[in-house]
């Protein structure tokens, strides 16, 4: 298990566009890769390769969240996702 | 049989019946034996793979804008969901429920969740799961795709009504006319039929009921006709009538790339309207002085879900940048009256003509008119952006709206974003009392438009939907030509341009008597280019300022006709 936190800082949030780009991402790992919204106190860890779950997550501009892998990949696939949110998903 | 109703698209047209009947889903709460479930989840597994590629191949159709095949790309996002497809076949296998009932209930657990976000853009997602969960149960009821979109041959659509989510995809190559039971002149499908040059006449009263499905009928939307039950000569007559316009048509294309400019060498600028901004709309721009009329609620009205800033300010940026430096006057959200949104409930009203409507309704819903002027005051960095509010009445709305402008200005400028601060900024004249205030109007705004279709509407005191009134609603009446004077004297005095964006600015006859009024300025859709641009390149100024005097001394609307007739023979 590894996990890490990141704030999104793209203005659209992970949704539409950057939310299909972060799944397509996520579905290339081979662990169980969960997103956990940090600012709902009451939120549940969610599948992160599906992108419904990923939007329920209400993870807008802002946000804290916490990404946890589970798997031979698991660290490999943390990094490279919080890296993606990082980017901005190249918006501005 | 002859069958009456309102032609609003000229042209004529033969060829079979296509009726159109909207999907209407049908959700039976059944469930189902143990037994069944094996083949119940094969099924919903074909159903998935059939949905993935009725939106794979709605993306690869050249119908689509670049913004609309992102949406079909996440709802391929969204039908290939591991998660979605894992509790869907929870439902089946475990409680029994016949695979739509279950995609239904597993489709609603989620937009329910999806709407309570805070994030205004995650809550509008909702819309594309309802939108998936619809595609969904009705392909597991054997049901087809909107079957506009997948027209294969010549026909002649035949529906109740035609709203934006009906045409969106239409494919407008095969569709030879439209007859719809419902609608009039000014009616989206009305303006939408006009852009494409489909022949249509609407408000045809039972014409589902008188067809059938592959019936051979004749359009004539010159004088109102569906014709039924053609006999040999009636058809070759309509075919002759089809073939005259169709060279008609491709005669006006030579006076298309002329310079407006009068016999006497004054220059009249021809503007576009436009609604949608797809290519369709924008393929005549160079012949063209600038956008004049840019109906934004076409952005509202196509979509399920109240369109994001990002996505509006993407389409005014791209209309601003190929116009340069020429004028693109964009209109506020205009909806109300005729043109409701579907997924934002207003309440309903006795008199919605009178009510809550355009700029009215943008004051009591901020948020929503914030967002719009959000991506206008960033989009105008990129060309010659003007701002216009619809339905003004006062001199108080004038200033409210720009207050508003203002306040929004602030809000960019605090947050750091880039926008132009010296948008210019006018209004609509289609009340009355705005009109007849025009000189204090004047010294308030950079420009005004004339916006015949509603001002006739509301000075005759005649609902131009309301069929039973329509010999009242005389856009010719020698009244319409007074006020119209009134308004363009004063806007002269103050130096400021006014122009005429209504269906008069799009006809010759109606352009030449408001030049000699002093309009300088016409806006039209692309249909009407060539013919406004024939008759201004044409005429002389002076005879039109003599028509015009005239025309305001004569008493009835038919005299003003007549009158116009004679001295400008078609």
């Amino acid at each position: 298990m590894y996990a890490k936190q990141v704030v999104i800082e793209n203005e659209t949030g992970l949704h539409a566009r950057p939310a299909s780009d972060f799944i397509s991402l996520a579905s290339k790992f081979k662990s169980k890769i969960f997103i956990r919204n940090m600012d709902e106190e009451d939120s549940c860890r969610a599948n992160a390769k599906s992108i419904v779950m990923l939007i329920a997550q209400g993870l807008g501009k802002g946000v804290t969240a916490e990404i946890s892998a589970e798997g031979e990949d698991e660290k490999e696939a943390v990094e490279a996702l919080t890296e993606l949110i990082k980017s901005k998903f190249g918006e501005d | 049989m002859i069958y009456e109703g309102t032609a609003v698209s000229d042209g004529a047209a033969t060829g079979r019946v296509f009726q159109y009947e909207p999907y209407q889903p049908e959700i039976r709460h059944d469930t189902i034996t143990k037994a069944q479930t094996k083949s119940c989840l094969e099924k919903y597994k074909d159903v998935l793979i059939q949905a993935e590629e009725e939106l794979k191949r709605l993306i690869e159709s050249s119908e689509l804008e670049e913004e609309e095949k992102k949406i079909f790309q996440a709802h391929i996002d969204i039908v290939q969901d591991e998660e979605m497809r894992r509790e869907i076949e929870e439902e089946i296998t475990d409680n029994l429920l016949s695979p739509e009932w279950a995609i239904q209930e597993v489709y609603e657990r989620y937009i329910k969740i999806i709407s309570k976000a805070k994030d205004a853009l995650i809550r509008e997602r909702a819309a594309d799961l309802k939108d998936v969960c619809q595609r969904l149960i009705r392909l597991w009821n054997g049901g087809h795709e909107n079957p506009l979109s997948s027209l294969a041959g010549d026909v002649i659509v035949v529906a109740r009504d035609l709203l934006p989510s009906d045409t969106a995809a239409m494919k407008t190559e095969y569709v030879k006319a439209i007859v719809t039971e419902v609608g009039g002149y000014t009616s989206h499908m009305a303006i939408l039929a006009r852009n494409y040059g489909i022949p249509a006449v609407l408000g045809v009263a039972d014409i589902l009921k008188n067809t059938e499905n592959g019936q051979k009928i004749a359009v004539d939307a010159k004088d109102g006709k569906v014709i039924t039950n053609l006999t040999v000569d009636q058809e070759k007559q309509y075919q002759v009538m089809r073939e005259e316009y169709l060279r008609k048509i491709s005669d006006m294309r030579q006076y298309l790339p002329l310079v407006p400019e009068t016999l006497d060498k004054t220059r009249i600028d021809v503007c576009l309207n436009i609604g949608s901004a797809d290519k369709s709309e924008l393929e005549l721009e160079q012949y063209t002085d600038g956008v004049g009329l840019f109906r934004t609620e076409f952005l509202y009205m196509s979509k399920k879900a109240l369109p994001e800033e990002e996505e509006q300010f993407q389409v005014y940026k791209k209309v601003v940048t190929m116009y340069g430096e020429r004028p693109v006057i964009i209109r506020t959200l205009d909806i109300g009256g005729d043109k409701k949104l579907d997924y934002l409930e207003l309440p309903k009203e006795d008199n919605p003509f009178l009510g809550l409507r355009a700029l009215r309704l943008c004051f009591e819903m901020k948020p929503i008119f914030k967002t719009q002027l959000r991506a206008l005051l960033r989009a105008a960095v990129y060309g010659n952006l003007m701002i216009m509010f619809p339905m003004v009445g006062s001199i108080g709305d004038i200033r409210f709206a720009k207050q508003i402008v203002e306040e929004v200005k602030e809000e960019l400028k605090q947050e750091n974003i880039p926008c132009r601060t010296d948008v210019k900024a006018g209004i609509m004249i289609e009340i009355p009392s705005i009109a007849l205030m025009a000189d204090i109007a004047a010294s308030e705004v950079d420009f005004a438009s004339i916006g015949t279709n509603d001002l006739c509407q509301y000075l005759m005191a005649v609902d131009r939907l309301n069929p039973s009134v329509a010999k009242y609603y005389q856009s010719f009446h020698p009244a319409m030509f007074r006020l119209i004077r009134q308004i363009v004297e004063a806007f002269k005095k103050q130096k400021k341009p006014v122009s005429v964006c209504g269906e008069m600015g799009g006809n010759p006859q109606a352009a030449a008597l408001l030049a000699g009024l002093g309009v300088r300025k016409f806006s039209m859709n692309a249909s009407s280019l060539a013919s406004v641009k024939k008759m201004i390149s044409q005429m002389d100024i002076c005879k039109a300022e003599r028509m015009a005097r005239t025309v305001l001394e004569l008493s009835t609307a038919v005299q003003v006709e007549e009158y116009i007739k004679s001295e400008l023979p078609d």
